[in-house]
């Protein structure tokens, strides 16, 4: 990590996001699926995780094809709706991740956003508390994406745009004057899970975008071990890990038990 | 509805780069000598185009009403429009020097022709097919097979062809360098769908001219069956200016509830999904909802977003036929021209019947048949419940 331009989390989001962090150490954005295992065991996972040390909370409002997402994620989403999550039940999830205390970070697709409409989806996860979004599969120029950075910025929520190493220079530059909040750099092209392989590129790539942009940079996809945690804190502000969680939680009927993992992971 | 603007590049940030070096290529091509030499010489030479525009005189006949002309795609090699659009971007991927070709399948026509495209050009291939559709087109996932090509199954979601899609685009975020992904309708994000119309719209070129050496003058209705849309933008484009109704027949399949059918015009709600917004079968909530249609190429939630443009503007009428329907309208003309259809070409057939009658005996019908019945044989003989083929089939197990 660059310690030197190391930002607060207040620096990063919306000035009403309280916490402070130290700097010189990365963060750690934790993955979470609204809804699963179900959706009361869903605000436990995310408690379980604040516990273990995540600085960051992304909650996944389940979509019923995730484009980006890989097998454990996507299967687990599946999971999720077949139960019965919805976006309003999600939005119940959001709200009650938000008084623990972490910035909280929604990550879903285009069209349940759509659907319920830009403006109230926005609002709705603003009321709820959380600070960005994610939004995969929208990219900031094209119709909806204008919109969706518009009425984002209105309301103060970071609209956090994922990259991936081999996109262009020039792509990063156009990106970088709409981005906030930070970059979700992913570690390698491809989907979540899966492997814990990063391109050999990343790092290269990370000193682009810093040449680019000021804004902290986020690194996720297939962090697995501690290990990967350690690597990655050589060049990230902020390591990300999600589908270790979902497979923890797959493997084991109780859900407290992602707390050890995630300690597990930042030692 | 207000007015929309349909289609876009709504997908991740790492696909843009292979999108813009697509989108240059496509670009180039259409004003490349070469390609179009190319492209001309595979379509008479591999494919067999011109596809006949049969006179369907007994039909016309029997229905009473307008001439009925059939536009007979299933006469391509690989038997269905599919190939046009495969032997495109199978030239393109060449130029962009890609060495593999992934694509998704549902009726396994667009996967057939992809794996045949592949091996005529000499590109590895990969087929992404939902279970469940294997199930219903197992001849096919074999000749794909033959072809050299490795079937890929989707056991997740509803297991059909919007699965595919989805572990097809996954695929090839992973393997960019390497491969690329032939889209098998006119969806997807920017070029997908204007690409692959450029492709088939000589569907209606070739119905214009022959038309024009029979009758000398235009038809007043071109009717095509409506997946994500190829066979019917393909047929329909070339008459979009002319005063020639466009009439798509979706998958009416069982009834009108959701997971009866995959409608559009039934139940469809503007939404933005796998890289394109336009009309999609969705939930309240914004899931896609499950579809259903006896023909697993209709069999899909969203409609080619320039298709959604004409529907929008209302210069394109949308309707639908049931399994039953299509099911009786392979019947009707296997009977009355010696045509066996798709089972998908089989709904716009089923429109004929309808309409045929309506119209006045000096009008023209076109409708295209975008795929031979071949593939559906064991379909057909369930739905006729032969049981000469039942019994066909325990021999030929015991024979195995
Ligand atoms: C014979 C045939 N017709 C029609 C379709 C539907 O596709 P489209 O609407 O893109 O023509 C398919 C798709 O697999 C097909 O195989």
């Amino acid at each position: 990590m660059k310690g030197t331009k190391t930002k607060t989390l207040e620096e990063i989001f919306h000035p009403s996001t309280t916490l402070r962090v130290k700097s010189g150490k990365p963060l750690f954005m934790a993955h979470m699926i609204a809804g699963y295992p179900t959706i009361p065991e869903s605000v436990q996972v995310a408690k379980a995780l604040v516990k273990g040390g995540a600085d960051i909370i992304e909650v996944q409002i389940p979509f019923s094809d995730p484009m980006a997402d890989g097998p454990t994620i996507a299967v687990a989403c599946e999971e999720a709706l077949k139960k019965g999550a919805t976006v309003a039940k999600a939005l119940v999830v959001i709200k009650k991740v938000a008084t623990f205390g972490k910035p909280v970070v929604v990550m879903t697709y285009m069209n349940p956003v759509y659907r319920m409409g830009i403006p109230k989806f926005i609002e709705a996860i603003s009321k709820a508390g959380a600070t960005g979004l994610i939004v995969p599969d929208c990219p900031f120029d094209t119709q909806d994406g204008w919109s969706l950075l518009a009425t984002c910025k209105a309301a103060g929520i970071a609209l956090i745009p994922v990259v991936s190493p081999g996109v262009p220079k020039e792509r990063l530059k156009t990106l970088a004057k709409d981005a906030t909040g930070f970059w979700y750099c992913t570690t390698r092209q491809g989907i979540t899970g899966a492997t814990s392989v990063f391109a050999s590129a990343l790092p290269g790539f990370i000193k682009t975008m810093r040449s680019i942009s000021e804004l902290p940079v986020a690194v996720g996809f297939g962090v697995k071990s501690r290990k990967d945690v350690k690597d990655l804190s050589k060049v990230a502000d902020i390591v990300i890990g999600g589908s270790v969680f979902v497979a923890t939680l797959k493997r084991s009927k109780k859900v407290l038990i992602v707390e050890k993992t995630m300690r597990s992971l930042i030692g | 509805m207000t007015h929309e603007t349909f289609g876009g590049a709504y997908v991740p940030e790492m696909l843009w780069k292979t999108l813009q070096d697509l989108i240059a290529a496509f670009e180039n091509a259409k004003k490349d000598k070469v390609f179009q030499a190319e492209f001309a010489d595979l379509l008479k030479n591999f494919s067999g185009r011109p596809t006949p525009l049969i006179f369907a005189e007994r039909a016309t006949k029997r229905l009473g009403g307008a001439k009925v002309y059939l536009k007979n795609e299933g006469a391509n090699h690989t038997g269905a429009h599919k190939i046009t659009h495969c032997l495109g971007q199978g030239l393109l991927a060449k130029r962009l020097g890609k060495k593999m070709i992934i694509a998704e399948t549902g009726a396994g026509q667009h996967g057939v022709a992809t794996a045949t495209v592949a091996a005529k050009l000499g590109l590895e291939c990969i087929v992404f097919m939902g279970s469940e559709d294997i199930r219903r087109q197992r001849p096919n996932v074999f000749l794909m097979e033959r072809l050299g090509a490795k079937v890929v199954p989707v056991e997740y979601g509803s297991k059909t062809l919007k699965d595919a899609v989805n572990e097809a685009l996954k695929f090839w975020m992973e393997n960019l360098d390497k491969a690329h992904y032939c889209i098998g309708s006119v969806l997807g994000p920017k070029p997908y769908p204007e690409m692959n119309r450029y492709f088939q719209s000589i569907i209606g070129r070739e119905i214009r001219s022959e038309l024009q050496e029979r009758e000398a003058k235009l038809p007043n209705a071109v009717i095509a069956c409506v997946g994500g849309g190829s066979n019917a933008i393909g047929s329909f484009h070339d008459f979009i200016k002319d005063d020639v109704r466009l009439i798509g027949v979706e998958a009416g399949g069982v009834g009108k509830k959701v997971g009866q059918h995959a409608s559009r015009k039934i139940a469809g709600r503007v939404g933005i999904f796998q890289g394109y917004k336009s009309l999609f079968l969705q939930t309240d909530d914004g899931q896609i909802s499950p579809t259903h249609s006896i023909s697993a190429g209709l069999d899909y939630p969203g409609l080619g977003p320039e298709l959604a443009d004409l529907y929008q503007e209302a210069r394109l009428e949308l309707t639908y036929a049931l399994d039953k329907e299509a099911v009786a309208a392979v019947d009707f003309f296997a009977k009355s021209e010696g045509v066996i259809s798709a089972l998908e070409s089989a709904h716009a057939l089923a429109e004929v019947r309808k309409v045929a009658p309506k119209m006045p005996k000096d009008s023209i019908i076109v409708a295209t048949i975008s795929g031979r019945g071949d593939k559906d044989l064991f379909n057909f003989a369930r739905a006729f419940k032969d049981k000469s083929f039942r019994d066909f089939l325990k021999d030929e197990y015991e024979r195995y």
